[in-house]
This record gives structure tokens, C-alpha cells and sequence, in this order.
């Protein structure tokens, strides 16, 4: 299957290609994958595309980890902010 | 592909007897059983495409339809983002399907675009 079908992050629809395609041309880390493609931004938070855009900006074997993998963003679960703001 | 219930399934025997209820599916009112959840109801009506992606207006329905990843959100009597697989059906429920927003700045950069699927 081609890069450009296979998606990664099924929230914001980026594509395994947009992807490679970002770390390719800025050697980004996963945090600034995240921040150029959108991967890992959605509604979801990041569930199922966290994992994999770590692993897909993982130095090769041997570099050690130098930046910090991606974390669970809250709210764990989506809030709107009317909801949000009536709790305080 | 045909849509609707097992009536009697081989294992579990017939479908038990449930108060029928209706509900309205952007305008269009379905029947369902109590006790269905908004996405197997209208699944059983025949409907699988819950909503479009909000940009590239793909059409989006159940994945993982245990609360997971947040496909099969719907807006149910005016509440956007809920999840139609955890919300059970009730009486004279009105739903909305996800539409495409407007990206009105978004510029169609070079590797932009609708993925080709």
C-alpha cells in the first residue's frame, strides 16, 4: 500500500506520506511532527497516533532519545468548553 | 449489503420483545428498540455514515464503537461530540450528522490536499 493511502492519524486525516514527508525535510522531532502535520491533534487526543509518531521520529538504534516523546494531553476525555466552564 | 436485526439468532434465540422507540436522523426518523445504542439503531435503519471529516469530508461512521476513538460523534439534541456508540436512544431524539467546516484560511499548500484513497 502506498504512503499516501495509509493513514495515521484518522482524527485530522494525515497520511503516513505528510509525514515522512515533514520529518524528511525538517529532521523534525516527534513534538514538531505533531505541530507541522496536525497528527495527534485531534478529537481523540492523540490515542492512537501518539505511539506511532514517536516511533516514526525515533532516532535510529544506538542515538539516544535527545527529545521528549509526546505526552497524553488532558482532558482525557473531550470537553466542550460550556461544560468546562460551568464545573469551575 | 442488507441492513435491519438477527431476529433470531442461531445461539441466542430470538430477539427479545423491546418497547419500540422513534428518533430523527438529520430530519429522517428511524425506529429503534430500548435499550439500542444511537449507532447500532441507525445502523439497523440502514445508515453507516455518521458524519463527514470536518475538512476533507470523508465519510466517517463506527470504528471501534466502545467510546474509543470518537468516530461516530454525532450532535444529539443540540450537544455536539457525542459519541453515538456510548449514547443509548431515546424517545423523540433529534441527531445531526457532522458536516465539513470551513477552513477559510487554510492555503492549499503542495502536499495539502485530500489524501487519495
Amino acid at each position: 500500500m502506498k504512503d499516501a493511502s495509509i493513514i495515521v492519524c484518522r482524527c485530522e486525516e494525515v497520511t503516513l506520506e505528510q509525514i515522512h514527508e515533514a520529518i524528511r525535510q525538517h529532521a523534525c522531532s516527534a513534538r514538531e511532527t505533531k505541530l507541522r502535520t496536525r497528527a495527534g491533534m485531534g478529537i481523540c487526543g492523540g490515542r492512537t497516533c501518539r505511539p506511532l509518531l514517536d516511533r516514526l521520529t525515533m532516532p535510529s538504534e544506538g542515538d539516544s532519545l535527545t527529545d521528549f516523546p509526546l505526552k497524553v494531553q488532558p482532558p482525557v476525555r473531550p470537553v466542550s468548553f460550556a461544560e468546562w466552564g460551568q464545573s469551575s | 449489503m442488507s441492513y435491519g436485526r438477527i431476529e433470531h439468532h442461531p445461539v441466542l434465540g430470538p430477539l427479545p420483545r423491546a418497547a419500540a422507540l422513534s428518533f430523527s436522523f438529520d430530519g429522517i426518523e428511524y425506529t429503534a428498540r430500548e435499550g439500542d445504542s444511537v449507532a447500532s439503531a441507525l445502523l439497523a435503519g440502514g445508515v453507516r455514515t455518521l458524519r463527514l471529516h470536518e475538512e476533507h469530508g470523508s465519510p466517517r461512521g463506527i470504528y471501534c464503537n466502545i467510546g474509543h476513538c470518537m468516530e461516530c460523534r454525532v450532535t444529539i439534541d443540540g450537544i455536539s461530540s457525542v459519541r453515538a456508540c456510548l449514547t443509548l436512544v431515546k424517545d423523540r431524539m433529534s441527531i445531526l450528522s457532522g458536516t465539513v467546516l470551513p477552513t477559510p484560511f487554510r492555503q492549499e499548500t503542495k502536499t495539502e490536499g485530500s489524501p487519495d484513497l
